[in-house]
């Protein structure tokens, strides 16, 4: 197992590796810099854009700032964010733990609410609820992102005011709730962004939910569960909904980068402070390296997501762990 | 392991040989909700193509911005007008036609790209198969629509053309790995053998031996793609960096209204509504060749 773990880690860190020169290729393949006319006031005089250059070290040879964008990487610095005048790293790990709220609660939240689907489904293999439920699935994998969003914040925040229309938190009361009710302030404004993603994600686990079921359901021993005399109730929770799970496991793991992109399009339209309404303003602002700093902690945060599932599927399953 | 044979085994004597093309539509055909989405999907694509015609007004004319901005739908606007007084309906149609376009050429490059990559990698195999799955691996872990910011903030104000040339650059990943399997099990199979036996150059051995076996992973792959890009497309546009003003596409719609969705929701359902449509129609067709293709081999 230990040697499973160590030659994954490493597999991680160089998948890290070239995204960082992938990243640092877009910065230089990009026509001029940011202090170039073009994206730039164009009155500022050339002499003051070489001074700037000089200050940020894009006067220099690339191999230069390669390694120099390597070794800042490496001390955990992104650039500076030209917006907001701080450290893209300050900046974006102000926003990191919201974006990991609304991701986390999403991610249990979508595999239980999939799990269950496809549970349902299976139990009703056949029937119009089988049939209804697909469809309904379907029609949520092709929904984009952002239409949901804004049709829930439309109907469920504007035409039944249920929901706050966006924020973490109400801008007005907040500071003088109780510590209680601060908490109940948060997870109301937090309902309607994380239901969202949780409608989204949720469709593609029930569907690979239920093929993964119907697959082990013809089974040897789901035959000798059946024969035994146990309920079909019995058979699928206890044995055909254990072992249809091991690649649900693998499932989290992919379904990294979906979050992540749904989380950035929510975090726009509710404008939930995380690191998706961060890059997306950065966009608005031409705020380059903040946006390329999103790019580099986006990817980080998929390799991890795909690295904690393969440990924990060589937990699950001890097969994997001696190949 | 799905065992696949070669086409030129499977369709042999019994049948007149039919082309892939011929046979995936047949398999559509024979299901009744691929048939269903075989109709709604032509009838979108019919839209797209007449739009000229069946619009009721120019999709760019702003005839009074004071008068006729933002009205709801009514029978002169059946989808309503947005803030520059432009009709929605209009709107959307011609936005069928710019987003299957974009869909289907960026989808063509995406498969040109994976293909190639896979195969190479696959057929050289060795040090170079290694490095190029390496390289796969990490443009696999950003995920696609960050990759398409990072470059699309670099090279702001793009025209249609790069803008289609880079949504299909970075979808390609994916089918590059599926080819590249089944390129690396293949490639030992006896009609390879016996066709380098002849003396088969390697260019011939993979485009005539190898990438008809790869037909239905690409088929699928392409219906699948098309509506991915769909909805990039229509997201990059929601973000202001994807299709430029005044042309119309489904996510500029929507954009153009997303700021007053409150009171213009008109502008964000019908342009949604088109796109959810097409989308959904293009995943069942492939999960019918899926289906199809499973079943045959």
């Amino acid at each position: 197992m230990l040697r499973y773990i160590a030659r994954r880690l490493a597999q991680a860190a160089i998948i890290v590796a070239i995204v960082a020169t992938i990243t640092f290729a877009l910065i230089h393949l990009a026509p001029g810099d940011p202090f170039s006319a073009v994206l730039d006031n164009p009155n500022v005089s050339e002499s003051v854009r070489e001074t700037l250059r000089a200050q940020y070290g894009l006067d220099r040879p690339l191999p230069e700032q390669f390694v120099r964008y390597v070794g800042a990487l490496s001390r955990g610095e992104l650039g500076w964010s030209f917006s907001h005048d701080r450290p893209v790293s300050e900046v974006l790990g102000q926003a990191l733990p919201n974006t990991l709220l609304l991701m986390g609660v999403a991610l249990v939240g979508s595999f239980a609410l999939g799990i269950l689907i496809a549970l349902i489904q299976v139990a009703r293999r056949g029937t119009t609820t089988d049939h209804a439920l697909n469809g309904i699935t379907l029609l949520f994998i092709a929904m984009p992102d952002f239409w949901l969003a804004l049709l829930a914040l439309l109907s469920l925040a504007y035409w039944l005011p249920i929901f706050p229309v966006g924020g973490a938190v109400d801008p007005v009361t907040h500071d003088y709730l109780s510590a209680g009710g601060r908490i109940v302030d948060r997870l109301y404004h937090l309902a309607l962004p994380a239901m969202t993603l949780i409608l989204l994600a949720s469709a593609s686990v029930a569907r690979y939910q239920r093929a993964a079921l119907l697959d082990v359901l013809p089974s040897d021993y789901i035959r000798t569960a059946r024969l035994k005399g146990l309920t079909e109730r019995q058979i699928l929770r206890r044995h055909a909904l254990r072992n249809a799970l091991l690649p649900t496991i693998t499932l989290i793991g992919l379904s990294f980068p979906a979050l992540l992109t749904g989380a950035f399009f929510i975090e726009r339209i509710f404008a939930w402070p995380g690191m998706g309404y961060a890059v997306v303003y950065a966009i608005g602002t031409r705020d380059y390296p903040l946006v390329v700093g999103g790019v580099m902690i986006g990817s980080i945060m998929v390799t991890l997501g795909s690295l904690a599932a393969d440990l924990l599927y060589a937990w699950a399953d001890p097969r994997v762990r001696n190949i | 392991m799905p065992g696949p044979t070669p086409v030129s085994a499977t369709s042999s004597a019994a049948r007149p040989r039919e082309s892939p093309l011929a046979l995936s539509v047949r398999a559509l055909l024979r299901k009744r909700s691929s048939r269903i989405a075989l109709v709604v999907l032509a009838v979108i694509v019919l839209v797209g193509i007449l739009a000229p015609l069946i619009a009721p007004y120019d999709p760019a004319a702003q005839p009074d911005i004071v008068a006729l901005k933002s009205q709801s739908p009514s029978l002169a606007h059946p989808f309503g007008t947005d803030p520059y007084s432009r009709d929605v309906l209009s709107r959307v149609l011609y936005g069928a036609r710019l987003s299957l376009v974009i869909g289907i050429l960026a989808t063509f490059v995406s498969l040109t790209f994976g293909v190639a990559y896979g195969a190479i990698a696959g057929y050289v195999g060795g040090m170079l198969d290694a490095v190029m799955m390496r390289i796969l691996d990490a443009f696999l872990s950003i995920p696609r629509l960050l990759l398409l910011l990072g470059v699309l903030v670099a090279w702001p104000h793009l025209s249609i053309a790069p803008l289609i040339l880079f949504l299909g650059l970075t979808g390609w990943f994916g089918l590059s790995r599926i080819v590249r399997g089944q390129v690396l099990a293949l490639k030992h199979a006896e009609f390879v053998t016996a066709a380098r036996a002849l003396g088969a150059s390697r260019r011939r051995i993979l485009a005539r031996h190898l990438l008809p076996n790869l037909v239905s992973p690409i088929a699928v792959a392409a219906t699948i793609g098309v509506g991915h890009v769909i909805v990039l497309e229509a997201g990059l546009s929601f973000l202001g960096i994807g299709v430029p003003q005044p042309l119309a596409s489904w996510g500029n719609i929507i954009q153009d209204g997303a700021d007053q969705v409150a009171t213009l929701w008109w502008m964000s359902l019908f342009p949604g509504l088109f796109m959810v449509l097409t989308v959904m129609t293009l995943n069942i067709l492939a999960e019918a060749l899926r289906e199809f293709y499973e079943r045959r081999s």
